[in-house]
């Protein structure tokens, strides 16, 4: 028998296993565990009751998880839609030859990198109804103050404000990368042609990005829907009543938060894992039609 | 031997390695702690549950018999401790209890040690009989070994009754406020006088002192739900009379420290150690403030506990660090160090808590939380009352923004009832 395959390459094998060996030890272990857990009663210390589909019987009757659902959606689409765009929009002007290009990108990409709990209190100090700085602004301004931390329209806006600002800097700098993959002769020939600014960037741009535009969409959709420590920090308390429910009418309840308040809080680990299976469906599903919307023009644009 | 890359990665490698199993057999020899002879006591506690000056001195008062290492645990620690106690090991000697999460671990008792079998029966009678019940499994074994409590009082801004034509000493705001309805129509007065103070800052803290001042809660001691009944009903409407009342100031976020320094809120119903997130909140309004007994009774809220978990070492020598630590001397010390009410009467005696308090105008205020600490009712607490609990308070917030209150009473109540299922309650 020739040694081929595994046998023969074993010490490539063993140089990358380590990676491997930790993901499945603490990745992919831990998530067939919580599927299994979806299906018991367990408060973490006891003993695991066997309790068949209750915990997703009880899901689906549940308002506080829908109410999660819809928080989590709004403050997904607040939270990434605008944000691409911005993004997108800095990389083209960064691309057109600005000074200082090296600086520009440092800073932008400095807010990814900075810690989101410090950022999250920041942002809770600023956006305070009574004495915070955007109030202050807004009442310079001769406009109407907004309850920040109150209305729950509001809450929605200043967590996707932060998601934002966390995360356009760094589809900002993935989106210079791939504009500068594409060849500059074909703006000039499109020049030529008459095209301005705009028609350029719809026509050339958009379409020649659209993978690296459909990776930061999936990527952006499977983080936006996760969104766990800006509710968590802007409003959770140590309080001993009801603590970690998302503020004011439960607006910042996102469906992490609800899977932590009802695995950590109040230890009932059997629904908190269903909630979190309940969020898997719900990205994939999200993905997928991510997928289907931005992919499927590109099979037809290269046929 | 020529120094080519290589040799150099290999080198590296192996010191590494070496590195890493000489940490591994270090760390061994230093985790399990008994069998060398001296004896290590281990005790686990978050920052402000124990007063830290007390702890050092028990390291000193205990060194004869044994080391004791305290640590004080930042970040969430039910959670550390409960992870502590799957794995089974490395668990200390002593560990901190919260008065929240007690009713949760109390069903897994055998985690613990029963502290009557160490001598906490004979201690029994030196203590609050209902904190004794609190630490307590339905069967008589006692968990945790009480630290402190958190007996309700009213805290009222006299200069602002004075203002409104009420009484402002505390003995006769006593003598005119007994009930529920007498506080709310004082409440009705003071705003009338003083528009811009409400006595009331939000219903929530009401719903919470009214149902922690009867003998049951949601849920019975035969494992039923009972969150529909009268006497939850009745706490129910009790805290919403402030609202139509006009006497409630809504505020349930961050802007009640602004509220309580510029006098929007002009009184609060809360437990001993609120005082401090009052004096905090509003240090200028020092010396304004004074207590009277609740409406109707007091109530508890907090007050943490001290456990032996069943696998840590040295049992016997752990108790006697407990009963050391919690003896009413240093009892009285928690409370100067750590505002940590105490819970055995003896230390209400002492001259640490019969001083005045100059943020209550040196008013004495263990005359109204002592009589109030001993006459709190003692009510059982399911594992699951908490998470059953959470839909009256979440709806109740939605009467203060709008919501019908009836509508909102049907879906706590069907909502909780839910949870009382999913939760194992019959």
């Amino acid at each position: 028998m020739r040694r081929t395959g595994i046998v023969s390459y074993w010490r490539q094998y063993l140089a990358i296993s380590p990676f491997f060996l930790v993901f499945v030890g603490f990745n992919l272990i831990p998530v067939f565990f919580t599927l299994y857990l979806a299906f018991q009663r367990w408060d973490g210390l006891g003993d695991m009751q066997f309790a068949g589909l209750d915990q997703f019987k009880f899901l689906i009757h549940d308002p506080t998880f829908w109410l999660s659902v819809r928080n989590t959606i709004i403050i997904w689409v607040l939270g990434t839609f605008p944000m691409l765009f911005v993004a997108l929009i800095i990389a083209v002007m960064l691309n057109a030859g600005v000074r200082f290009t090296p600086f520009y990108r440092i800073a932008y990409f400095l807010p990814n990198v900075t810690s989101l709990v410090a950022v999250a209190l920041f942002f809770f100090a600023i956006f305070s109804s009574s004495n915070g700085l955007v109030n202050a602004v807004l009442h310079l301004l001769h406009l109407p103050q907004v309850q920040w931390l109150q209305n729950p329209f509001a809450i929605k806006v200043v967590i996707a404000l932060l998601m934002s600002w966390q995360w356009t800097g760094y589809n900002a700098i993935i989106y210079l990368a791939g504009l500068q993959t594409i060849p500059s002769q074909l703006y000039e020939a499109a020049q030529l042609d008459g095209a301005g600014p705009v028609r350029m960037f719809r026509h050339i741009t958009v379409p020649l990005l659209r993978p690296i535009i459909l990776f930061t969409l999936i990527v952006s959709t499977v983080t936006g829907l996760q969104s766990f420590t800006e509710p968590q920090v802007l409003f959770g308390s140590t309080a001993s009543v009801n603590p970690n429910s998302g503020g004011p009418g439960q607006a910042g309840l996102t469906m992490m938060l609800y899977f932590y308040h009802q695995a950590f809080d109040n230890n009932d680990y059997g629904y908190g894992a269903a909630i979190v299976w309940a969020l898997f469906l719900l990205i994939l599903l999200f993905v997928v039609i991510n997928w289907r919307l931005v992919a499927r023009s590109e099979r037809r644009g290269t046929r | 031997m020529e120094l080519s890359r290589r040799r150099l990665l290999q080198a590296g490698l192996l010191a590494a390695a070496g590195g890493v199993t000489a940490a591994c057999g270090g760390s061994k020899s230093s985790g399990s702690g008994s069998g060398s002879g001296s004896k290590d006591i281990a005790l686990w506690y978050w920052a402000g549950g124990l007063s830290d000056k007390v702890v050092a001195d028990s390291v000193t008062h205990f060194t004869a018999q044994g080391t004791i290492k305290p640590s004080v645990i930042g970040g969430d620690f039910k959670q550390k401790l409960t992870t502590t106690l799957a794995a089974g090991r490395s668990l200390p000697a002593i560990t901190g209890i919260k008065g929240e999460d007690i009713a949760a671990l109390l069903p897994q008792a055998k985690q613990f040690v029963d502290l009557n079998t160490l001598g906490a029966d004979k201690l029994q009678s030196q203590y609050l009989t209902w904190k004794w019940k609190q630490g307590s499994t339905q069967d008589g074994k006692l968990i945790g070994f009480p630290i402190d409590i958190g007996p309700t009082g009213l805290f009222y801004r006299a200069d602002l009754f004075e203002k409104a034509g009420l009484p402002s000493k505390p003995e006769d705001v006593a003598k005119q406020i007994v009930t529920w309805d007498d506080w709310f129509e004082a409440g009705k007065q003071l705003h009338g006088k003083v528009p811009k103070s409400f006595p009331v800052n939000t219903v929530q803290s009401i719903l919470s002192a009214a149902i922690g001042q009867n003998t049951v809660r949601f849920i019975d001691t035969n494992n039923k739900f009972v969150g529909d009944q009268d006497h939850i009903r009745k706490a129910w409407d009790t805290a919403l009379k402030p609202l139509q009342l006009g006497i409630d100031a809504k505020i349930n976020d961050n802007s009640w420290n602004a509220a309580i320094a510029g006098g929007t809120v002009a009184a609060e119903v809360g437990a001993a150690w609120h005082g401090l997130d009052i004096s905090s909140a509003g240090p200028d309004t020092k010396g304004k403030w004074r207590v009277a007994p609740t409406p109707s009774g007091p109530a508890n809220i907090g007050g943490s506990f001290l456990a032996i978990p069943a696998k840590g070492d040295n049992h016997d020598l752990a108790f006697q660090v407990i009963s050391w630590l919690l003896n009413a001397d240093n009892q009285a010390r928690g409370f100067t160090d750590a505002s940590l009410f105490p819970s055995m009467p003896a230390a209400y005696k002492l001259p640490a808590l019969t001083g005045g308090d100059p943020f209550f105008g040196g008013q004495v205020t263990i005359d109204v939380f002592g009589p109030a600490a001993e006459k709190i009712p003692i009510a059982y607490e399911a594992p699951a009352d908490a998470a059953v609990a959470a839909p009256y308070y979440n709806e109740i917030i939605k009467v203060e923004t709008g919501k019908d209150a009836n509508q909102a009473w049907n879906d706590a109540v069907s909502q909780a009832k839910q949870i009382a299922a999913k939760q194992g309650v019959n």
